[in-house]
């Protein structure tokens, strides 16, 4: 255990949000974001769409569009005053080159990023960034393919946002996984791109902290975007998939200042991951009444009663969910009867996605994960195995009987 | 030949009451935070949700057996050092008495009583070593469970000044490093310690009866009446 490493577990930031910074500080951020969207202005968009004519083939008004910039400037924890600037951003988020490379994924974040069905303006938005590389949503493949990702990177160097979805072997499991006709493992793909990106964005729990891959017992030592990549700044946007809503928002942030948003010690933007879902759940009165649902369909699941016996992990997850939720505010996994499986945090799967209780969770006593025992379990068996000591101590002493040295009898 | 006793004071009224209050609030702690882990009964109250704290009064009553026994291991600690009674400090230190008692005393104990070769009048070093242990698993538990209760503070508030969040911040935010990365794993930490210290007092609870039986001194009436008994007369006499 090194210095550094002492340092940081003694400083690691709080998930502590600042919602409110002051006049002076607002102030000064709007004069930054002012000047920084005259300069995107400038430049010459890289795809011409204009956003007003997307949005109105979508079927949506623009007062539509100008609600949705101020709920979207509430979540990134800026005054009102900042929403034209937001709408503006949106607008002006063509100018910004996207590469979105997949790795050991699902394309899970994809399909939440596209969102095929009855797109919202969250999605619409994520359609009109310059998306310059995307291997499944592009037409061209093999060695086109590569061609126009080495166009791409020639193109924009130090500028584009490089978004990773999917985790990376770096384990025995290194070689299994190449990208293109050179061969090149999965992290010397994402090594050669991140040398010349602005910025990464790891999208969902792969990229993040490994996610599904990283389960025991992890075949391919898959690992999260920042234990490979050391040289740039990293944005974590976890989840299972990661929220379009958090996705717009790290783009809008960094259109809007040119800097990536305010991050907690996980890299995670704290707008979106600074609260607790349990503190913002629709079933917290049921939590502290004490009531929960037994079993899947009881009467507690029929009149929405807490999860947390069924294994809710909404206590130990911080994600925006509860407030957010998914598809335009539609409904999310404990709106519709599921405990939080806590799939935003570091350690999901093997630490959160089982529906018990966290008192009779299966914990690890290998270090691979070969013997489950639980908590409970275990505890009892301590208590078990101190009783019986205490037992055998106490039947000798006993028939030993009262005698101590130099006594009589 | 008659066997004389000699009276000594082991504990304070005030060391007494402390010991009385830990035992109450731990009772609580456990019964409480067990349910906390896994509630194990079905709130069947006939009001309406708003009305019933199940779940919250559990909490509350654990937090406050919590801070309860916090404080109370926070006076003992300041008394191992400052103790105008008996300084238990002294007998922590590694030196070769304290060494040799130590492990007299253990022998005493593995060898059912057939020898005892140290003074049993006065706390010795293996009990103040084992109590040690006992204080190190409570700052450990009030260190994890800080770290779960701030989790709810999130916002940076509370209701007795922003200092209070931050501070625990400040305090407990290694432990989740330590204890495996997780806050998952801080909530299994904090609940497998809880399994240590009942170990603990079940040997502990054991021991003092042994010793009441076998040394034959009237020691688990220290915790009563703060005195035991030394034998001056009769054995060798």
């Amino acid at each position: 255990m090194n210095r550094e490493h002492l340092r940081s577990l003694f400083t690691a930031k709080s998930a502590r949000v600042d919602t409110n910074k002051g006049e002076a500080y607002y102030k000064n951020l709007y004069e930054r974001c002012r000047a920084r969207l005259d300069e995107l202005k400038k430049i010459t968009p890289l795809r011409n769409i204009d956003i007003a004519q997307v949005l109105e083939d979508e079927g949506i008004s623009r007062r539509d569009f100008l609600k949705w910039a101020s709920a979207t400037t509430a979540m990134l924890m800026l005054p009102a005053s900042f929403t034209p600037l937001v709408a503006e951003a949106a607008e002006l988020m063509n100018r910004v080159p996207v590469i979105w490379i997949e790795l050991q994924d699902c394309a899970g974040n994809s399909e939440a990023f596209i969102r095929a069905d009855g797109p919202k303006v969250d999605e619409i938005i994520l359609e009109i960034i310059s998306l310059e590389f995307h291997e499944t949503l592009m037409a061209p493949a093999g060695h086109q393919a590569e061609a126009q990702l080495e166009d791409a990177v020639n193109n924009f160097k130090g500028k584009y946002l490089l978004f990773v979805e999917g985790a990376i072997p770096v384990g025995r499991g290194r070689e299994w996984c190449t990208i293109g006709a050179s061969g090149e493992t999965f992290e010397e793909h994402l090594k050669k791109l991140a040398n010349d990106a602005a910025a990464i964005v790891a999208v969902g729990t792969c990229a993040t902290f490994g996610g599904v891959p990283a389960a025991a017992p992890n075949p391919t030592g898959a690992v999260g975007v920042m234990d490979v990549v050391n040289n740039k700044p990293i944005i974590n946007i976890p989840a299972c998939p990661a929220n379009p809503a958090n996705i717009v928002g790290v783009i809008l942030h960094y259109v809007l200042t040119g800097q990536i948003p305010e991050l907690d010690s996980l890299l995670r933007p704290k707008f979106a991951f600074g609260y607790r879902i349990h503190d913002n759940c629709e079933r917290r009165a049921h939590f502290d009444a004490g009531e929960f649902v037994e079993e899947w369909g009881d009467e507690g699941a029929q009149n929405n009663f807490c999860l947390y016996k069924m294994g809710c992990k909404g206590p130990m997850t911080f994600n925006n969910c509860s407030i957010v939720r998914y598809n335009e505010s539609v409904n999310w996994p404990i709106g519709a009867g599921h405990g939080c499986i806590g799939c935003s945090e570091p350690g999901f799967w093997d630490k959160y996605a089982y529906e018990r209780p966290m008192a009779d969770a299966n914990i690890k006593m290998a270090p691979n994960g070969g013997v489950e025992k639980s908590v409970d379990q275990f505890g009892l068996g301590l208590l078990t195995a101190a009783g019986v000591g205490i037992a055998i101590h106490a039947v000798a002493s006993a028939v030993a009987g009262k005698k101590s040295e130099g006594e009589e009898a | 030949m008659r066997t004389q006793f000699q009276r000594i004071k082991r504990m304070t009224l005030f060391m007494r009451l402390n010991h009385w209050v830990v035992f109450f609030s731990m009772i609580a702690a456990v019964i409480t935070g067990l349910y906390i882990g896994h509630p194990y009964y079905q709130t069947l109250i006939s009001e309406p949700t708003a009305h019933k704290f199940v779940m919250a009064w559990n909490r509350a009553i654990h937090f406050y057996a919590a801070i309860i026994f916090d404080v109370s291991s926070v006076v003992i600690a300041y008394l191992y050092f400052f103790s105008r009674f008996d300084k238990p400090i002294k007998k922590l230190i590694p030196t070769k008495k304290n060494l040799v008692e130590f492990w007299e005393v253990f022998f005493n104990l593995v060898t059912l009583n057939r020898v005892k070769r140290f003074d049993s009048s006065h706390e010795d070093s293996f009990h103040v070593v084992y109590f040690t242990i006992f204080h190190l698993l409570l700052a450990w538990m009030l260190l994890t469970g800080l770290q779960l209760y701030v989790l709810g503070l999130e916002s940076g508030m509370s209701s007795i000044g922003k200092w209070w969040p931050a501070l625990l911040h400040a305090v407990t935010d290694w432990t989740i490093p330590v204890c495996g990365g997780t806050k998952m794993d801080v909530r299994y930490v904090h609940h497998m310690t809880m399994y240590f210290i009942l170990t603990w007092i079940m040997f502990h609870i054991y021991y003092i009866v042994w010793r009441t039986i076998f040394w034959r001194e009237g020691d688990i009436a220290i915790v009563f009446g703060g005195y035991k008994f030394k034998r001056t007369k009769g054995n060798n006499a």
